[in-house]
């Protein structure tokens, strides 16, 4: 199934508008939330295809989010993709569980609104998930 | 009667006697074969005159001496091993390796069962060993000695399991209460996995770690160690760990990186909006969409995010020069709107761009100040910007000023997220990362230490007052002009500086910097 709901979770005002923009253009359909928490609560609320969150949000973090939805026993959003896009660098702990459950890492700073959209085409073409 | 002038025996001499009589006896041996064979050959009245035939006979008697002592090398070798192992077990001094019950020699020689025996047989004779418990601490002389050094002992069991752990030492908590081994050793090179190898494979084993950490990054009680271990098969001790805690060496350095990777943060905001926004308009530029309105916006954030940019990267340098104490400031007579003129577009840009309303009130009829007009604002931007980030969209930011005493005093008052009273005092510390840092924006903590080191360095003072969900009020002090006039004209003249000795650190009030 092609990606077509997406939800961000970013709180930097100018670069969340900035990859909304662009993903609209592109054609998908996309929701944005600024803090951490009340996108844990969106994306449990409604299936997204594809989930980008920062890592560092107010209220909660991204990779707490990630860990929320997919880490432990359970994956509650087992047809969704994630892609974790942060400026921020992990010690090694936390990014490589991060790269367990994620579909994608980028790093804000390194892409472009061009860059995210290719990607997630990439991710597109990957077989489903579930 | 026990005969006092022999020596003692010991296991260990047992060997290099048993080798030495071995070479000993085997060139004997040969040395009468040989004189048996030469006596046989002079009554046999064979010639042997011939030089050939001499040599044939010396180099067959040499080559079986070497055979012989080889073959005796080979048998005896078993004996060395077990020798070895006896001599390992019998707690004697002394530098031999221990044999290893399961090396691949073991195959030829049938030895294994019998090392191992050795072996146990030594490790179920406990009578000289003080057995070790979690639940039985040794009261003795050694745990009090222990707990007076910031070394730790650990001591574990062939499955890794904690026996014993004396009061320094890194040890957690598994989830039924008993005692675990929880530092943070990095995957290959795991405390498991080296225990796993040496239980395999040896009989004796030592390994050390360095850097290594009992709790992630960020956690206010982190301790990073080095590590000493040592197993030995059998003993009623067979893991010995020693822990030494070096936090003092290594926390500063990981502080620096931890500053690194947070500075880099910073910094990798706004060059994202500005790659970003960079390539919108390369589209744009391709096939036109937007309006002038929406053009004009993104251009203003294009131009906040550079002027961001350039500000965090003063930050970064000034904290720097701050350091190594290079940070100079020169103050001269000023008023509080000339040095606010410098910033107020950009200021005013950077709220709107971000929803904010900014609201200057700073009266006209101030006295004048004694200021560094550049680090001033750089001190003023930061406090804004702060504000702007940590409120909420629509919310107001108020500048205003008012004289207090010799002092001008500048507030930045905020309607934002509000800072918790546990963490205020540390706010202007260099590496503090504020709690809402750690739970949302990456901030350096930079932008408030440089501040309260320009501040220091007017001789003003900065503080925070802010509670929950209410806001925060930055404010900070500079002394009216009048006040200092005579000081700094006589330093001026002098060309020296005036030290002030604030709680970060000094800067010199150089008249020749910054001009």
């Amino acid at each position: 199934m092609p990606i077509k709901t997406v939800l961000i979770v970013e709180d930097d005002r100018f670069i969340g508008e900035m990859y909304v923009r662009s993903m609209q253009k592109a054609g998908y359909d996309v929701d944005w939330m600024i803090d951490g928490h009340d996108g844990l609560v969106a994306a449990r609320n409604k299936v997204y295809d594809l989930l980008i969150l920062d890592i560092m949000l107010p209220e909660m973090r991204g990779n707490e989010i990630l860990h929320e939805l997919r880490g432990g026993e359970g994956d509650d959003i087992p047809q969704s993709r994630v892609i974790v896009m942060t400026n921020f660098e992990q010690d090694d702990a936390s990014r490589i569980a991060m790269e367990h459950d994620a579909d994608a890492y980028l790093i804000k700073a390194e892409i472009t609104p061009r860059k995210l959209l290719e990607t997630i085409e990439q991710l597109d073409k990957l077989p489903p998930r579930a | 009667m026990v005969d006092t002038s022999q020596p003692k025996q010991h296991v260990r001499d047992f060997w290099p006697k048993a080798r030495r009589r071995g070479i000993v006896l085997t060139i004997i041996m040969e040395l009468l074969v040989a004189g048996i064979l030469t006596l046989a050959l002079f009554f046999s009245g064979i010639n042997v005159d011939n030089i050939a035939f001499a040599i044939i006979i010396i180099a067959g008697i040499a080559s079986s001496i070497g055979i012989n002592l080889i073959l005796a090398h080979m048998l005896m070798t078993p004996l060395k091993d077990l020798s070895a192992a006896l001599t390992h077990v019998s707690g004697e001094p002394s530098d031999i390796i221990p044999p290893n019950s399961s090396a691949p020699s073991r195959k030829y020689d049938g030895l294994e069962p019998l090392i191992e025996l050795i072996y146990k047989l030594s490790s179920q004779d406990t009578s000289s060993a003080t057995p070790v418990a979690a639940t039985e601490p040794t009261t003795d002389i050694v745990s009090r000695a222990l707990a007076q050094t910031d070394a730790g002992v650990i001591i574990c069991d062939e499955a890794g399991k904690v026996l014993y752990a004396s009061a320094h030492a890194p040890i957690g908590e598994a989830a039924d209460g008993s005692p675990e081994l929880t530092m943070l050793f990095e995957s290959p090179d795991t405390f498991e996995n080296w225990l796993a190898t040496a239980r395999d494979q040896q009989v004796k084993s030592s390994h050390t770690w360095q850097r290594v950490a009992d709790k992630i990054v960020g956690d206010p009680d982190r301790r990073i160690f080095d590590v000493f271990a040592n197993y030995e098969k059998g003993s009623t001790a067979p893991v010995v760990l020693i822990t030494v805690d070096r936090s003092s060496t290594y926390q500063p350095e990981d502080d620096q990186l931890d500053f690194i990777s947070f500075a880099a943060h910073e910094l990798r905001g706004p060059v994202t909006v500005i790659r970003g926004y960079l390539d919108v308009f390369r589209e744009e530029v391709e096939s036109p969409s937007m309006d002038a309105d929406e053009r004009a916006t993104l251009l203003s954030r294009l131009v906040v995010s550079a002027n961001r940019l350039s500000g965090y990267i003063t930050n970064i340098l000034n904290a720097s020069r701050h350091d190594r104490q290079h940070l100079k400031i020169n103050l001269r007579e000023y008023t509080l709107p000339q040095v606010y003129a410098a910033i107020a577009d950009d200021m005013s840009l950077r709220a709107s761009t971000q929803n904010r309303l900014l609201s200057v009130q700073i009266p006209s009829d101030l006295p004048t100040i004694a200021a560094d007009p550049s680090s001033l604002t750089e001190v003023l931007s930061n406090l804004i910007d702060n504000a702007i980030k940590y409120s909420n969209e629509g919310g107001t930011i108020t500048v205003n000023a008012s004289v207090d005493g010799e002092f001008v005093r500048v507030n930045v008052i905020d309607q934002g997220i509000g800072i918790p009273a546990n963490v205020v005092s540390n706010l202007f510390h260099k590496f503090y990362r504020s709690h809402r840092s750690r739970e949302t924006v990456a901030g350096t903590g930079i932008g408030l230490y440089i501040s309260k080191a320009i501040v220091d360095g007017h001789g003003g003072i900065i503080e925070v007052k802010s509670e929950e969900n209410k806001g925060s009020t930055f404010s900070f002090t500079v002394p009216i002009y009048a006040t200092v006039a005579e000081k700094l004209t006589a330093a001026a003249g002098a060309n020296d500086a005036i030290i002030r000795q604030g709680e970060s650190g000094w800067i010199k009030n150089h008249a020749k910097y910054r001009g």
